[in-house]
């Protein structure tokens, strides 16, 4: 069963569109090097950290490195996202699923797990962001597969004439901003100077992720301060961020964070920008997120 | 029988006569105790459509099968009567010694009707009720009461329970007090104050029996070493006091009667800043291992007991940031046994009215966001019905009907009953339960908000799944509240249904799975509801202020969110449904038999 981060009662599977023409950009953009890999390499793993199933959806013969995950063809090439989408819904194990494109590279996961999170009652959940349905960022339902089929059959390859057929919920930009401000998962590349400007934003956030810890109750007590910052590896997750908080604050150890440093005792909760509370402690903590440690019994 | 005593003593204080009723041991297995049995009681002896305040309004107290066993944090009882604040349900629970002394009278529960000739004390030794004068205790705080009492024939070993000045004048928020704990929501010091009763003083020599002692012993050790792990760190290190600063953080916090949700003084009233200046002790209910209450130290050197609703209610919600004033303030309500949540609510509307050119008579007093002054005194004023303070004391309800204009848009409260201090705004599982709550805006008879603060759901954002979720979390408090155990506990269990039944089978000797414990929730929860709707409950009445549902959060990270009536309605119809009610919210026939209720 392809289930989401633990905690979590909505299964959901992760397609990635990769059979793209990349016209633009000259050669295969699965395959551009980033950070050290294939860009698909980067965001499958990526979203491997969220969905325990990934299904890509290539062209026939496409050229792909091996992975992990299931990898389905479009029955007829170049379709465009509708006939993605529709061949990555066939092939997924679970009931909805969140899809992208192999070029999403600066996915921000607690966004997508709110976007699943909003899946009950609907059967598209989309981000609406500068005045634009973001198709490629979006949580479809597997039961919406007939409808893009009969699009397909129409000739209709754009998703958004499928949004008026089904139960949609539209994401508007403030809900966006909660969680992604400047909304880097819709950053997607085209062109060969596209692709230059992400390779250059990745290195400035590779390099250093800056964070506030806030602490809250007994652990502003007994460390004596109600702030700390930490300085974390890019794409340091949260346990990451106990480890190096423990590191600085050692009398925390065993109280506050766990022995194995990789977690919260039981009794704390970390919550971030006081907005949405961590429920996985291997989702990525982002450029400039404060973490607010304060006891998991907030009421009372 | 064991864990219960399958008997309420009945006392009539217009004639002085008493009597012991047998209750069914059917009924107990039903309701189990606390605030279950005293549901039932209140539905079966309060008269339909009683005045709140009238003699023929029944006070209860009832005892619950665990009370007087070795399970921690359960030396509880409930007091039960219709609210002179609602003309709803009022059902709250206190703590301590007083509950030990109640059970060990070898009753479940005390049903008090009629009144006194003049104020009077009711004294219960084992099986001997006595009416006694108290016209010297007239005006005495509940602490002063108790030590008086305890000086007279008779009565040196008792524990007492008592109303203060505010009961004594029937304001529609006192409470029956004891041992610094407090019967706090709904005004049931008033209904004791009707009833010309200053105090009940009780001591009996009955312990509480046990089926099987030696195997409850090995769960109850096992729960007294799981309350002092890391799950009630908060509790014991900083008291519920620690959640101003999360609750400011988190823009949930209710500041200046909800115009804001962050006080931008909240550091100096934080729990964290208040213990490292003015802590004096760390104080615990008897029996408790947990030990949650906190003393501070004022400056003029006096001890006071702080917990969150009462610093939210009497700090940021009246615009106050001075520690000491809050604690003087708390001090006062204490003393005068007064609801601190409904003090502070009722004062912020005040306050509001005064700065939109209403009520000269408050501004007279000083009533402003942010003056310690006015708010003290118009403390001395409600709890002795001085001046405006008799206005006051109505609570913000009736207040605002009464002063007219557009009053009632800043009284903040559900069914007559003041909001605690959660901005529902911003915890949209808690907005639903504090709108559907039997007994007003109440944060303790669900913990609906325990899903916003998990991350479970979208805090910011409302579904219809939230129905089932409250529901939920109402059946399990009414649960915790039945048998009793302190909601503190309640995250010690791993499975708490299974576990708390096996708990309540040993102490009782009943086989109890845990999915009747799960039912007996809802029963309890289920009655709460038929009782209001018989006192004149009707759909309109789920509703929450209109300011929540006009205006979106002006500061702090949820800036810019609100409720939308439609988002409200939403939830409210998930929860009907999660509770298999009609679409109006009324109770089914068919749900009544499937629960085992019968209607009187």
């Amino acid at each position: 069963m392809p289930l989401m981060g633990p905690g979590s009662e909505t299964c959901a599977t992760a397609i990635v569109l990769a059979g793209g023409k990349s016209s633009r950009m000259g050669r295969s953009k699965a395959l551009l090097p980033f950070d050290g890999e294939p860009l698909i390499v980067h965001v499958v793993a990526t979203l491997q950290r969220l969905f325990a199933e990934v299904v890509v959806v290539a062209a026939p013969e496409q050229d792909l490195p091996s992975m992990p995950v299931r990898v389905v063809s479009d029955e007829v090439a170049y379709q465009g996202p509708v006939g993605g989408i529709h061949y990555g819904l066939t092939a997924a194990g679970s009931e909805a699923a969140f899809v992208t494109s192999c070029d999403s590279v600066f996915l921000n996961l607690d966004l997508i797990a709110h976007l699943v999170d909003q899946l009950p009652g609907h059967d598209v959940v989309v981000p609406h962001w500068q005045d634009r349905f973001q198709p490629l960022h979006a949580v479809y339902r597997k039961s919406v597969s007939p409808l893009l089929a009969e699009q397909l059959a129409q000739g209709q390859l754009r998703p958004v004439h499928l949004f008026d057929k089904v139960r949609l919920r539209r994401v508007d930009e403030d809900e966006i901003r909660r969680f992604d401000p400047e909304g880097s998962s819709f950053y997607n590349m085209n062109t060969p100077e596209d692709y230059a400007e992400a390779l250059k934003r990745w290195s400035v956030t590779r390099r250093a992720v800056q964070c506030t810890v806030e602490l809250f109750g007994m652990a502003r007590l007994l460390a004596r301060t109600p702030l700390m910052s930490l300085a974390l590896p890019a794409g340091a997750t949260f346990s990451d961020a106990f480890a190096a908080l423990a590191d600085k604050l050692p009398v925390l150890v065993g109280r506050v964070i766990s022995a194995d440093r990789k977690r919260l005792v039981a009794g704390y909760a970390c919550n971030v920008n006081g907005l949405s509370f961590v429920r996985t402690e291997t989702a990525v903590v982002n450029p400039g997120d404060s973490l607010v440690i304060l006891s998991a019994d907030a009421g009372g | 029988m064991h864990g219960l005593f399958g008997r309420v003593l009945h006392v009539d204080l217009t004639s002085g006569q008493s009597a012991y009723r047998d209750v069914e041991e059917s009924r107990l297995r039903k309701y189990l105790g606390g605030i279950g049995l005293g549901t039932t009681l209140l539905y079966q002896y309060a008269p339909t459509g009683v005045d709140p305040l009238s003699p023929a309004n029944p006070l209860i107290f009832a005892s619950a099968p665990l009370v007087g066993t070795r399970v921690t944090t359960t030396a509880k009882f409930a007091v039960l009567t219709k609210s002179p604040l609602t003309g709803l349900i009022a059902d709250s629970l206190s703590s301590s010694h007083f509950a030990l002394e109640l059970k060990r009278l070898g009753i479940d529960g005390l049903v008090l009707t009629g009144q006194a000739p003049s104020l009077a004390y009711l004294f219960i030794h084992d099986e001997n009720v006595e009416m006694r004068p108290a016209g010297h205790l007239r005006g005495k705080t509940p602490d002063e009461t108790q030590t008086i009492i305890r000086s007279e024939p008779g009565c040196a070993t008792v524990w007492v329970a008592s109303i203060g000045a505010a009961g004594e004048n029937r304001v529609r928020f006192a409470t029956i007090s004891n041992e610094g704990r407090h019967a706090g929501r709904g005004g049931v010091g008033a209904v004791m104050g009707a009833k010309n009763l200053k105090a009940i003083a009780v001591s009996g020599d009955r312990a509480t029996p046990v089926a099987y002692p030696e195997e409850l012993e090995s769960i109850a050790d096992s729960l007294r070493r799981r309350s002092v792990s890391s799950v009630t760190d908060k509790y014991r290190g900083l008291g519920t006091v620690a959640n101003l600063a999360v609750f400011n953080r988190l823009g949930t916090l209710p500041t200046r009667n909800f115009q804001q949700t962050t006080f931008e003084h909240a550091d100096a009233l934080s729990g964290e800043t208040l213990t490292e200046t003015t802590f004096s002790r760390r104080h615990g209910c008897a029996a408790c291992t947990i030990r949650c209450e906190r003393l501070f130290k004022s400056q003029a050197g006096e001890e006071q007991r702080l917990e969150y609703e009462t610093l939210f209610a009497l700090g940021p919600l009246c615009g106050i940031s001075d520690p000491d004033c809050v604690l003087q303030a708390a001090r006062l309500c204490d003393d005068y046994g007064l609801d601190a949540i409904s003090t502070g609510g009722t004062l912020s509307w005040a306050i509001e009215t005064v700065e939109k050119g209403l009520l000269p008579e408050a501004r007279a007093l000083g009533l402003r966001f942010g003056n310690a002054e006015g708010v003290l005194t118009a403390i001395h004023a409600i709890a002795g019905r001085h001046g405006i303070g008799a206005l006051l004391a109505e609570g913000s309800r009736r207040a605002a009907v009464e002063t007219g204009g557009e009053s009632s848009y800043w009284a903040m409260h559900v069914k007559g009953l003041e909001l605690p201090g959660y901005d529902p705004r911003s915890l949209k599982t808690m907005a639903l339960g504090l709108a559907v709550s039997p007994r007003g805006a109440c944060h303790n008879r669900s913990g609906a908000y325990e899903a916003d603060f998990s991350g479970e759901v979208d805090r910011l954002r409302g579904d219809s799944r939230r129905g089932g979720i409250v529901a939920a979390s109402e059946d399990f408090a009414a649960v915790l509240d039945s048998l009793i155990v302190c909601k503190f506990l309640r995250k010690c269990f791993a499975d708490f249904y299974t576990e708390a039944a096996e708990i309540l089978a040993r102490v009782t000797g009943w086989e109890y799975s845990g999915a009747e414990l799960r039912r007996a929730g809802e029963r309890i929860h289920t009655l709460k509801k038929l009782f209001n709707i018989r006192e004149g409950w009707r759909p309109d009445t789920d509703w929450l202020p209109e300011r929540l549902l006009s205006e979106t959060l002006p500061t702090g990270v949820a800036r810019g969110v609100g409720l939308s009536r439609d988002e409200l309605k939403e939830m409210i119809r998930g929860y009907y449904q999660a509770r298999e009610w009609d679409e109006d919210g009324f109770v089914p026939e068919r749900k009544l038999e499937q629960l085992g209720i019968a209607r009187c």
